[in-house]
């Protein structure tokens, strides 16, 4: 997770009327040291020490032990989402990307700013978006988490065709998350 | 869904959690759903919506692993 860059953010944002959070979920990666979670105890020892791992500055809020709030925006591991003043939702995003986020913020200020004055409508879109993947960082986290979540990942990447498939020129390396299929495999030619 | 089935034990890694997200979860334009959370400096329950009530909130979900 891009825990520091997502921190620095909040920091810049924080003046201009942007409250940021961080919703404790259950372990994407439960491994041997990090456990999946029995009790709201043990989620609440898993959040505490993963702000004295990460130095995360924002505020730590805990979901329930069902994951009620995290299924109700998806479920994914490690979403981001940017909801308006009043609680009308400006941007969802299936991975977090602070490059991508800080983006998003700029537009949203301006359009809360100006929405009045100039009359701007909201309407609903889609597009993509990209950043880079630290894998070394990943994999630590994984090791962190313990021998069973690197097995567990290994195992995800050899039963999952998308993540095998070889990168093409469209789209570069498949990630979960991508949705898109070359002409062959869309039966379009 | 059971709190035994969302913590799972092993990691496998569901392609359709992506497509559920697409698909079924809230899309931007629509009103943000509301549930309570626990602050964990606190210990105090925080309804989301006080995230956005007079600003904007950035919200990202995560854990350690």
């Amino acid at each position: 997770m891009a825990t520091g860059s997502m921190d620095d953010l909040a920091d810049r944002f924080a003046d201009r009327a942007v409250r940021s959070a961080f919703i404790y979920t259950r372990e994407a990666h439960p491994g041997e040291n990090y456990r999946h979670h029995r009790s709201m105890d043990d989620k609440r020892r898993n959040a505490r020490a993963y702000v004295g791992h990460s130095k995360v500055r924002r505020q730590i809020l805990l979901d329930d032990l069902e994951g009620s709030a995290h299924r109700a925006y998806g479920s994914l591991p490690n979403m981001t989402w940017i909801v308006g003043r009043g609680g009308m939702i400006h941007y969802k995003s299936a991975w977090t990307s602070a490059a991508d986020v800080a983006g998003a913020l700029e537009a949203v200020l301006d359009f809360q700013a100006n929405r009045a004055k100039k009359q701007w409508v909201a309407f609903y879109s889609e597009r993509s978006a990209w950043s880079t993947r630290d894998m070394a960082q990943f994999k630590a986290g994984l090791e962190r988490a313990g021998p069973q979540a690197v097995a567990d990942y290994q195992r995800m990447l050899e039963t999952n065709k998308a993540a095998r498939a070889a990168p093409t020129e469209d789209v570069g390396p498949r990630i979960p998350g991508n949705f898109y299929k070359t002409e062959g495999e869309s039966g379009q030619r | 869904m059971t709190a035994t089935e969302y913590n799972y034990s092993v990691f496998d890694g569901s392609a359709e959690e992506f497509r559920e997200f697409a698909v079924h979860a809230p899309k931007a334009t629509m009103r943000a759903p509301s549930l309570p959370l626990e602050d964990l400096a606190t210990g105090r329950i925080v309804e989301m919506s006080e995230l956005w009530r007079s600003e904007v909130a950035l919200i990202e979900f995560g854990s350690f692993t």
